[in-house]
């Protein structure tokens, strides 16, 4: 044609992958994956704003963890800027921020949401699954926040497809958060099948990094520091879990990844009477019953006095013994809880005097998965363990006792959670959960309670 | 920078203070890690060095000089002031390249002294931003000099004692050694916090 101009572009265009990464996310400057010159670049178009990493007005306060207990912080003469710096301790293993680094927040083109999902998903909700998935779904849609309050083994992550599968269609950003490194990685697999056209994306310590814009992030609480206003619906799994309770910068963390109107939709079996008190009579799901129809099992008392005495003497209590060798003998596996690492390191060998094919795991356990493997292939017979099994696993036909269930770190809902590792496969609806004492206390009493109530709940029109 | 560390600096769980005479009669620095931490590190039988590498050492470099936590150069303040107050000899810590130091944001042997109010001086610059710990023995034993003199040092004939954080091959202390008793010190000794 006459007059064709042959234009080439000489500037720069934006790379979608840092688009992608970087939407959501709160960065230090020097940690991009992406290269200087397209940081530089993301800059001077004013796609990255860049935030001090401390900030000291009003009360000095880490940018990326919001951390603001002064203890955290550590001054010192630094060399990169000649000034004295605070850094943050808190956060220090995610790279550390101090008052001479940038922060960056993405505030260019938004990734573009897909609104075209599949959802594979054959399984049959039960009534009660129903109700509470339709009471979850309403909420998320008018932006309330909702809490699933939902015995062990009711099948909660079932009933959060269909707001997760609302939520997607309208194109928005979804995060599924959770206190437990093992929950992140429970849950991952199971959604990816349920949504297989969907990106998600899997972040917890020490994962790698991933392609693409996740419009699904499933991640551990402490991942959560790395994001600000990003998500379009927050939902909170195991809510009540070691350390989200205790550690106020986690709840924090949750609140500010989320878009300031965007829902929290926080799911428990055992949730803190905070949580109750501020859903209970607005916008609360609860279940009392499992999803295969069968009554939880209730714990049964059982005295041993002086255990630790016994176990100081290199003696396992008769009465254990006992119900150890009864396992063994129908071939049943078993979990028995200790209230201390150094109390199940003295007994370890005298159980393994009985069968070998028992072992011990803890939280810093390196071996940690494989053995809870062993366990459900029945490579081994069972197992001893703090209370880091507490939540999360599901073995077919698992027995569980609690030695020493009246110590002060098993609360109330650590003992319903232990409880609700039993029963949990249609096959083996029942089973043993004893409860080993020196005394009963109140958190016996009332875990015992909960569960009778939730049963008496669950059957009283049957 | 005296603060009383409440939790330990290393695995956060809270501190026991217990206040004893010894404590307030003499100078001691407060302790800023727990027991089960303190067991963790292995006493050294070397006489230029306080610890034995082991794995608790290794998490320790890496979160003070890899991690950049700078607050665990007071993990040590108390071993090494004893090691040091009573010194006569000039103390140097070895130095960092001037690239390699505004990186990591401060030189950890330097931050080590002053954490236990120890005087040092500087005397000496790096030459090379390579490291040390990216060579083999080899490599590390054959390398041009390392060091060389600040162009305002003022080497006297007088005892210098270099200070770094970990000895291996001895391949750095030796050439720091070397540049010093060619420009005239009259005896120099080494002492590091880690035996390789």
């Amino acid at each position: 044609m006459k007059g064709e101009i042959v234009m080439k572009y000489k500037g720069w265009l934006l790379p979608p992958a840092l688009r992608d990464f970087h939407e959501g996310r709160i960065w230090l400057k020097n940690h991009s994956p992406f290269s200087t010159a397209d940081i530089d670049k993301a800059m001077k178009r004013n796609y990255l704003h860049i935030i001090e990493g401390i900030q000291m007005e009003p009360i000095i306060k880490c940018n990326r963890c919001h951390n603001i207990d002064p203890h955290l912080f550590t001054i010192f003469d630094c060399s990169k800027c000649q000034r004295q710096c605070s850094y943050c301790r808190h956060c220090i293993r995610m790279g550390r921020v101090s008052s001479c680094t940038q922060l960056m927040i993405w505030h260019g083109p938004k990734a573009i949401k897909k609104r075209m999902h599949s959802f594979k998903w054959a399984g049959q909700l039960t009534a009660l699954q129903q109700l509470a998935a339709n009471e979850t779904l309403a909420s998320v849609q008018t932006k309330r926040s909702h809490l699933i309050h939902a015995v062990c083994g009711a099948g909660k992550t079932e009933l959060l497809f269909p707001a997760v599968n609302d939520a997607l269609k309208r194109g928005l950003r979804i995060c599924i958060a959770t206190p437990r490194t093992d929950v992140v990685l429970e849950l991952y697999p199971r959604f990816q099948q349920v949504f297989p056209e969907t990106i998600i994306h899997a972040l917890y310590g020490g994962v790698t990094q991933q392609n693409g814009y996740a419009q699904l992030v499933i991640a551990t609480t402490h991942q959560l520091y790395r994001f600000e206003s990003a998500f379009d619906v927050m939902i909170v799994d195991e809510a009540d879990a070691f350390p989200y309770t205790i550690d106020e910068t986690l709840q924090r963390a949750v609140t500010k990844a989320k878009k300031e109107e965007a829902p929290i939709v926080f799911v428990t079996a055992t949730p803190s009477q905070k949580l109750l008190n501020a859903y209970q009579h607005e916008s609360y799901s609860f279940i009392p019953k499992r999803f295969h129809n069968h009554p939880l099992p209730v714990p049964q008392f059982c005295a041993l006095w002086g255990y630790n005495k016994s176990f100081k003497q290199g003696k396992i209590p008769k009465k254990l013994i006992k119900w150890t060798e009864e396992r063994l003998e129908r071939k049943e596996p078993f979990l028995i809880f200790f209230p201390t690492i150094s109390l199940m390191h003295k007994a370890i060998p005298l159980f393994q005097l009985i069968n070998e094919k028992i072992l011990a795991v803890h939280a810093e356990d390196p071996e940690r998965k494989e053995k809870v493997w062993m366990l459900r292939k029945n490579e081994v017979q069972g197992l001893l363990t703090t209370t880091i099994l507490e939540r999360g696993i599901t073995i077919s036909n698992v027995q569980v006792a609690v030695i020493g269930a009246e110590s002060p770190i098993f609360t109330a809902s650590a003992l319903i959670q232990i409880a609700g590792r039993v029963g949990r496969n249609i096959q083996f609806p029942d089973g043993d959960v004893l409860f080993f004492h020196h005394g009963i206390t109140t958190e016996m009493d009332e875990a015992r309670a909960k569960i009778l109530s939730y049963n008496k709940e669950g059957f009283s029109n049957e | 920078m005296n603060k009383i560390e409440s939790n330990c600096l290393i695995c956060s769980q809270l501190l026991k203070l217990t206040i004893s005479w010894k404590m307030l009669l003499t100078k001691r620095y407060s302790p800023t890690i727990c027991t089960g931490c303190t067991a963790r590190f292995e006493q050294s039988q070397s006489a230029t060095a306080l610890y034995q590498y082991n794995e608790a050492m290794k998490d320790y470099l890496h979160q003070f000089k890899f991690l950049q936590d700078v607050a665990l150069a007071k993990v040590f303040r108390q071993e090494l002031y004893a090691r040091f107050n009573k010194e006569e000899a000039i103390i140097l810590p070895i130095p960092m390249h001037p690239f390699k130091q505004q990186e990591r944001t401060f030189s950890h042997t330097d931050e080590l002294l002053k954490a236990a109010h120890i005087p040092y001086v500087q005397l000496l610059e790096k030459t090379t931003t390579e490291t040390q710990s990216s060579k083999n023995r080899e490599q590390r034993i054959h390398v041009a000099p390392l060091f060389r003199l600040k162009a305002d040092a003022n080497v006297e004939h007088k005892d210098y004692f270099l200070f770094d954080d970990i000895k291996t091959t001895g391949t750095t202390l030796q050439h720091a050694a070397d540049i010093l008793l060619q420009a005239g010190a009259k005896n120099v000794q080494y002492f590091t916090l880690i035996e390789g």
